[in-house]
């Protein structure tokens, strides 16, 4: 079976762009997997995240080379209507997703656009809300929301387009960490309930790097590093390219060269201090 | 801008005049603002808002229209002043001054008693392209983001040493730029935002969208449609043929 | 420095935004304000230079009553960043964006073009110079507001989340830009949902809940309280948690990676 998603030596240029924003770039994501898209700002990640769902060619033009396959069919032969509910695209700021006067009508939006029947449309709208954990808010209006509700309602109308592959850009940036890290528990609880696969472009990888399949860290336009979270972050290139190694696992690397702790994964701050305190026995 | 979001801004509310067809509202709305220009006389006027009050009170937003008149009055005072230098007929200057606020309290009427998603079924029922209906949706989906921009914006300049109400006139005006070009340039950074989002989600892909809820007339939206029709025609006929008060 | 009396707000929609919030940050104080959003944190930040005023009680800058005195005048002693730069960035070059600020306060065009020099230089932004401020990056941005405030010299500096959309790398060196500052003797305060960032400055701590403040006191000290945090909604710092979870443990917490890598060296030598 082809791979969710398939990247092959894609190149992309804005008009008028002194280089590429992205450049012979390969990827491959398999079914179910939650990948991690790292790297300074300014790298192409902004770019590489529109040429999966599409937005790139069919929104903006420019000079487009290689191939974005979406369970086996071509972004570029595909259009928005079918893209829409392959892909589904969580934007960074929640506000500016969200159209309509009551949160069950804003979720049903990608649903009215391609003309599901109402019956249907209900079943998976108050599906979706309920997902989220979300049904007692279906009619409030948008700015009785918090923040964090915002970014759920969002996520919720991503979701009842049954998407089979969601990518969320830089999703927690303006969350507070305890917010933040709820809806990081509710992504790997979707990835394990619907098979869901996530491409996630995070600063905060403390919260992730445990359920995270997957690191790419990208640098001008390239693939520069690709492994697990562990590989990566015990490597010696992940500081180069502005990759935040989370506090705990700085120490775990520092211990662990000098033979006081493993390196076979990647611990939280708890494991740490049990495994140290095995050692003192 | 508090005047306008007092008098126009929809606050939920859970009234039999809420609960209405949006459309029945907009019928009785309209009615009333017709009523207002139809009217000869100040005592057929008076008729005339005292129904109006009495439909505020059903809807129970008395308090925000009472606030509405109060305000309106204001610009009354100026027609009135224009009317009677120019017209020195104190009779039709009042009306005039009077039916500015009437006709301010209709359409507030409606405005405040009819939610955002209401409105758009409207503009759906009177078959407006879709593209226009969902402008207007996101355009009153917005303004509380964007005075919220605005807040923040003027909050930023006067934090740089910005004082807004300093100088004459043209000063005045000057002072606004640093607001005003920041404000721009957020709504054209949002703008470009939503329109990616719109894209996402498959805004225009079929010709027909459906949609997931649907307004539907029950018998007492048919009833109060109809009864605000047959007092508007007895209105008009009483005061046309059985009263008939001359302008002086 | 910085005293609140008592102070509560209440928005006209009639939300109370303070709650009798008493507060005194003394001159060459590093606080940081954490807590949930909607906790207040920003409110509190606006009552320092005027920009809202309390309902009831009282604050006091720099010896001024805030209900006596005008944002202006407030604002030359206390530079506050706010969150987003796009809602202040206007002018048409960056020079010119530095300068606005300096000539509302009345300098002279000579210290102008002196304090202009001095920001760009030590933001590395020199090249941006005749540039539109809004062709700058993310991170640019958000370092040229920086820049706008301290070119001004102002006593106090305000941080609203200085750390939103920044790499590792532009947080590393903001975090650099702090510590300098409170080497030069100013007033940091620093509103951030950024644990991590804001644990290695070892700042004294203001957790708000909300409108009210529920805990004052250092880093180390309020970082170890969980039942705080946790009824804060505030995360716990890596390194305070792991702290917590050894049986034999220095007297404090560990500062950094490397302060608790020198702990366990020492330890395996013995």
């Amino acid at each position: 079976m082809a791979d969710m998603l398939e990247i092959d030596r894609l190149s992309f240029r804005y008009p008028e762009a002194p280089r590429e924003a992205v450049s012979g770039f390969d990827l491959r994501i398999p079914q179910g997997e939650i990948v991690v898209l790292a790297g300074p700002s300014g790298c192409g990640k902004s770019t590489l995240l529109r040429t999966v769902n599409g937005l790139i060619p069919h929104m903006y033009s420019g000079d487009y080379a290689g191939d974005v396959r979406v369970g086996g069919a071509s972004v570029k032969g595909s259009d928005m209507r079918d893209l829409s509910q392959k892909v589904g695209f969580l934007f960074q700021n929640p506000e500016n997703q969200i159209f309509m006067f009551t949160v069950e009508r804003d979720v049903a939006f990608g649903l009215e656009n391609i003309g599901v029947p109402r019956d249907e449309m209900r079943e998976r709208v108050d599906e979706a809300l309920r997902l989220l954990g979300i049904s007692d808010l279906a009619q409030r209006a948008p700015h009785e929301l918090s923040d964090g509700q915002k970014q759920r309602v969002a996520l919720a109308g991503v979701l009842a387009m049954k998407p089979s592959l969601v990518i969320l850009d830089e999703p927690t940036s303006l969350l507070d960490p305890m917010t933040a890290g709820d809806l990081v528990a509710l992504v790997a609880k979707l990835r394990k309930d619907l098979g869901t696969t996530f491409v996630v472009v995070e600063h905060r990888l403390d919260l992730l790097v445990k359920v995270a399949d997957r690191l790419v860290v990208m640098s001008e336009g390239k693939k520069v590093l690709e492994g697990t979270p562990r590989d990566i972050l015990f490597g010696d290139d992940a500081e180069r390219y502005g990759v935040a190694t989370p506090a705990v696992t700085q120490l775990q690397k520092m211990l662990a060269r000098r033979g006081l702790a493993t390196t076979g994964t990647l611990l939280t701050p708890g494991e740490l201090a049990a495994e140290l305190k095995g050692r003192n026995r | 801008m508090m005047w306008l979001s007092g008098g126009f801004v929809f606050r939920r509310g859970d009234s039999p005049y809420h609960r209405l067809d949006p459309r029945v509202k907009l019928l009785i709305s309209a009615l009333m603002f017709v009523s207002t220009l139809l009217v000869r006389s100040f005592y057929e006027l008076l008729a005339v808002i005292a129904v109006m009050v009495a439909v505020a009170a059903v809807a129970t937003v008395l308090k925000r229209v009472g606030r509405t008149m109060v305000l309106t009055a204001t610009f009354s005072a100026f027609i009135f002043v224009i009317n009677i230098v120019f017209t020195r007929n104190l009779e039709s200057s009042v009306l005039y001054a009077v039916r500015f606020v009437a006709i301010v309290v209709s359409t507030s009427l409606f405005f405040i008693t009819t939610s955002p998603d209401e409105l758009e079924q409207v503009m759906k029922t009177f078959r407006l392209p879709r593209d226009v209906v969902f402008a207007f949706v996101t355009a009153v989906r917005f303004i509380p983001v964007m005075m919220l921009d605005t807040i923040q914006i003027m909050d930023a300049q006067k934090s740089r040493g910005l004082e807004l109400e300093k100088g004459n006139i043209f000063r005045r005006v000057r002072n606004m730029i640093p607001v005003l070009i920041p404000l721009v340039v957020n709504s054209v950074v949002r703008s470009g935002e939503l329109a990616e989002a719109m894209e996402s989600r498959a805004y225009g892909a079929v010709p027909r969208p459906t949609s997931l809820v649907q307004y539907k007339s029950s018998v007492t939206d048919k009833v109060v449609a109809l009864a605000a029709l047959a007092l508007f025609i007895a209105g008009a006929y009483s005061f046309y043929y059985i009263l008939p008060v001359q302008l002086p | 420095m910085i005293e609140f009396q008592g102070v509560t707000f209440v928005h006209q929609n009639g939300v109370k935004a303070l709650d009798g919030v008493t507060l005194k940050v003394e001159a060459g104080e590093t606080v940081a304000l954490v807590g949930e959003n909607g906790a207040g944190k920003t409110t509190l930040v606006k009552h320092v230079t005027g920009l809202l005023k309390p309902t009831t009680g009282k604050v006091i800058v720099d010896g001024h009553d805030t209900k006596q005195t005008s944002t202006a005048s407030l604002s030359r002693k206390v530079g506050v960043a706010f969150q987003n730069p796009d809602h202040q960035l206007f002018s048409e070059s960056v020079e010119e964006e530095m300068s606005f600020a300096l000539r509302n306060f009345g300098f002279s065009p000579e210290l102008v073009r002196k304090r202009v020099d001095w920001g760009l230089g030590l933001f590395g932004l020199d090249e941006y110079r005749k540039s539109s401020p809004l062709v700058l990056s993310g991170g640019e941005k958000k370092r040229l507001t920086l820049a706008c405030i301290l070119a001004w010299d102002p006593d106090v500096v305000i941080l609203d989340e200085p750390t939103v959309g920044q790499d590792s790398i532009q947080k590393e060196k903001l975090a650099g830009t702090i510590k300098m500052l409170r080497s030069a003797g100013k007033t940091v305060v620093v509103v951030s949902h950024d644990i991590e960032f804001l644990w290695p400055i070892q700042p004294r701590v203001v957790v708000m809940k909300s409108g009210r403040v529920v805990g004052d006191g250092p880093a180390a000290l309020v970082m170890q309280d969980e039942t705080l945090l946790a009824s804060a909604r505030v995360a716990q710092p890596q390194l305070v948690e792991l702290y917590r979870g050894l049986s034999e443990r220095p007297p404090g917490p560990f500062v950094d990676a490397l302060d608790a890598r020198r702990w366990f060296e020492e330890r395996m030598k013995r």
